[in-house]
């Protein structure tokens, strides 16, 4: 099976890959294609919060350091570990990657929880859920124990 | 470090033989996603919708019916500093624009600093110029709310609209460019079809107003230039998506320059149509003047239907560049917390928006302020607000620009490869006079504007400040702690 793990660069992207890794069996998937969209448009086009490093203007940089961190996540596990850039919308690319490697699993993360993620529709996860040719795995933040 | 980041620019794989296919994978290589069209019409919807709108009552009030001519000679200035544009873009292809290149060629911190908080001071000027052109448009469709009020709403719902992120679409912006398009093509039918009915007097295309202030043609005409230089700006943010642009080699020089050349023909043709029209007193006196084109009735169509029909249009044409004016600031805030010039706070992402909430919301809020205080002072000095913020984003852009052409020169022989563009060389020196010309009108006519300047460069004196003695080094490049990610 070819899994694609989708990542913002968020942390909780991070988690979700390994979330995959904790339960998945290796022998079962065969690749792992880990996938960073850079939005052309938006105020960021692409923030690693995951790797060291100055971004120097480049947003490709920024994606390529995301990528890295999480197929680092996969090193010796087994599949064979693809990493892509894409350019585009998110939810988009991720659902044209899904169809064009013929995966069977795409992994995203969603949401911080709070207000905005109650309040904003629309949001990546969202919209690849509802157009993903194949099952979606998506990986929320584990609620903060009451005290 | 480098060796990574170069082996991985050359698709040669890393250390790790798993984690092949970096760059040249099944995708026919690196996945980018502007296409030359799309960077036409995103130049296009850019330029033209920052001034044609909101300031032909200004130019033609300058220099009389031939006002054609002042948006002739700013756009070929603007369209000379775009092909120095197209030329940095080609070698260095990132977001940054002019402050990295300013960089590149001085290596100069602090005029690396300047240039970036003038660009940012004159994009906050520029959307302040938008939103009350915004305003003035929106209040022919319904007068009842105070203008101030409206541009601060419409300046609120962008900020609200960027943090969502629907500013991502491509297909959106191309759509309201050709809105904007059509706008324009309804002034320029409006003018053939009166040129055809045989009441044109062509004799107002070349007259030059010599009783106004300025006394004698070459400065009105310089006077016009200034005041339609608003309309010109823009075309700098195309450095925005220059990463995210295929074959941009190819691309970028080809898009950017037709498209200010198209952009400068239909300014031509719609100051043309204006002018043939509607009395330039008229124009002059109105503070949404391609409206009055509408408003004469020329066309057999209901006067008041072409009216609604070209508020929304100039509306949106108005929000498309005002958009990329809302997204452009934040990113500038973001790049400087980056490299720890500016308090680390501007580049704290949204965990699930993805965008730099709090430079958004910065940038919003010092628009605001300048909507508000150049809505209380105005008695005072007497000139109209959106004149104000125009002139104000003109004289930092004109520095710019003139600063950048200088860099592409400094640049020649760097970093070249056979396919880097290269701009003409006359035309750039061409371009430096040009652009200092205008800038240095621009000073004489109007100095407060250089106190307005100097108060929003004050903002990014603030934040250096704040940053310097209060920050945290390294708040921009910060290892992060990721142990703390759990997988489950």
């Amino acid at each position: 099976m070819h899994v694609i793990v989708a990542t913002d660069g968020s942390r909780q992207s991070l988690a979700a890959a390994k979330h995959l890794k904790s339960f998945a069996d290796p022998t079962k998937v065969t690749e792992i294609s880990v996938v960073a969209v850079i939005r052309p448009l938006a105020s960021v086009a692409f923030a690693d919060d995951l790797s060291e490093g100055r971004i120097d203007g480049s947003f490709r940089d920024a994606a390529q350091g995301a990528v890295d961190t999480i197929a680092g996540v996969f090193e010796g596990w087994g599949p064979k570990v693809n990493k892509r850039i894409r350019s585009g919308s998110a939810a988009n690319e991720i659902i044209k990657a899904a169809k064009q490697y013929d995966a069977g699993l795409i992994v995203v993360a969603a949401g911080g929880g709070g207000l905005s993620d109650a309040v904003l529709v629309g949001s990546t996860a969202q919209r690849v859920q509802h157009y993903a040719p194949c099952p979606v795995l998506v990986v929320r933040p584990a609620p903060r124990k009451k005290k | 470090m480098f060796d990574n980041r170069l082996a991985r620019r050359w698709g040669q794989g890393m250390s790790d033989t798993r984690a092949i296919d970096t760059d040249l994978d099944d995708d026919g290589g690196l996945k980018r996603s502007i296409t030359g069209k799309q960077l036409f019409f995103y130049t296009l919807g850019d330029v033209l919708g920052s001034g044609i709108y909101v300031l032909v009552g200004l130019v033609a009030a300058a220099v009389g019916g031939a006002f054609w001519i002042a948006f002739a000679l700013g756009v070929t200035v603007a369209a000379i500093t775009g092909s120095a544009y197209a030329e940095l873009v080609t070698k260095y292809p990132q977001a940054a624009g002019a402050s990295l290149y300013v960089n590149k060629a001085f290596g100069n911190k602090a005029l690396t600093f300047l240039t970036t908080v003038s660009f940012l001071a004159a994009s906050m000027a520029a959307t302040g110029s938008l939103a009350t052109g915004f305003s003035s448009y929106f209040a022919e469709l319904w007068d009842a709310p105070p203008p101030l009020l409206v541009s601060l709403v419409f300046l609120a719902v962008l900020v609200v609209i960027n943090f969502i992120g629907i500013t991502e679409s491509v297909v959106i912006n191309m759509l309201m460019t050709f809105v904007e398009v059509s706008g324009l093509i309804i002034v320029m039918i409006t003018g053939i079809w009166f040129i055809a009915q045989g009441d044109a007097d062509f004799g107002v295309l070349v007259d030059i107003d010599t009783t106004g202030s300025y006394g004698n043609p070459a400065l009105a005409v310089l006077a016009g230039i200034a005041f339609s230089f608003f309309a010109m700006t823009g075309f700098e943010n195309t450095a925005n998506v220059a990463e995210e642009t295929i074959e941009p080699h190819k691309n970028f020089p080809r898009s950017l320059v037709t498209g200010m050349i198209v952009a400068g023909i239909v300014y031509v043709l719609v100051s043309m149509a204006a002018a043939l029209t509607v009395p330039t007193d008229t124009l002059a006196d109105s503070p949404a003047a391609l409206l009055e084109v509408v408003k004469t009735g020329i066309l057999p169509i209901s006067e008041g239907f072409m009216t609604t029909l070209f508020t929304i249009i100039a509306l949106i044409a108005i929000t498309n560049t005002t958009l990329v004016t809302v997204v452009t600031q934040p990113r500038i805030l973001y790049g400087m917390a980056k490299e720890d010039v500016v308090p680390g706070v501007f580049a704290k992402i949204h965990p699930t928006r993805r965008s730099p909430w709090i430079a958004l919301f910065f940038s919003g809020a010092v628009v605001a302020a300048l909507l508000v205080i150049g809505n209380l002072v105005p008695e005072v000095e007497g000139t109209p607000l959106v004149e104000r913020l125009a002139l104000v984003t003109v004289v930092l852009l004109l520095a710019i620009y003139a600063l950048v052409i200088v860099c592409c020169l400094k640049l020649r022989g760097r970093d070249e490869d056979e396919r880097t563009y290269r701009a003409n060389t006359p035309l750039l020196y061409l371009g430096i006079v040009g652009n200092l010309a205008i800038l240095g009108f621009s000073i004489y006519d109007d100095p407060t504007s250089l106190l307005w300047c100097a108060a929003l460069l004050g903002v990014g004196g603030v934040l250096f400040l704040a940053e310097y003695f209060f920050g945290n080094k390294g708040t921009g490049s910060r290892a992060p702690d990721l142990d703390d990610v759990k997988g489950v």
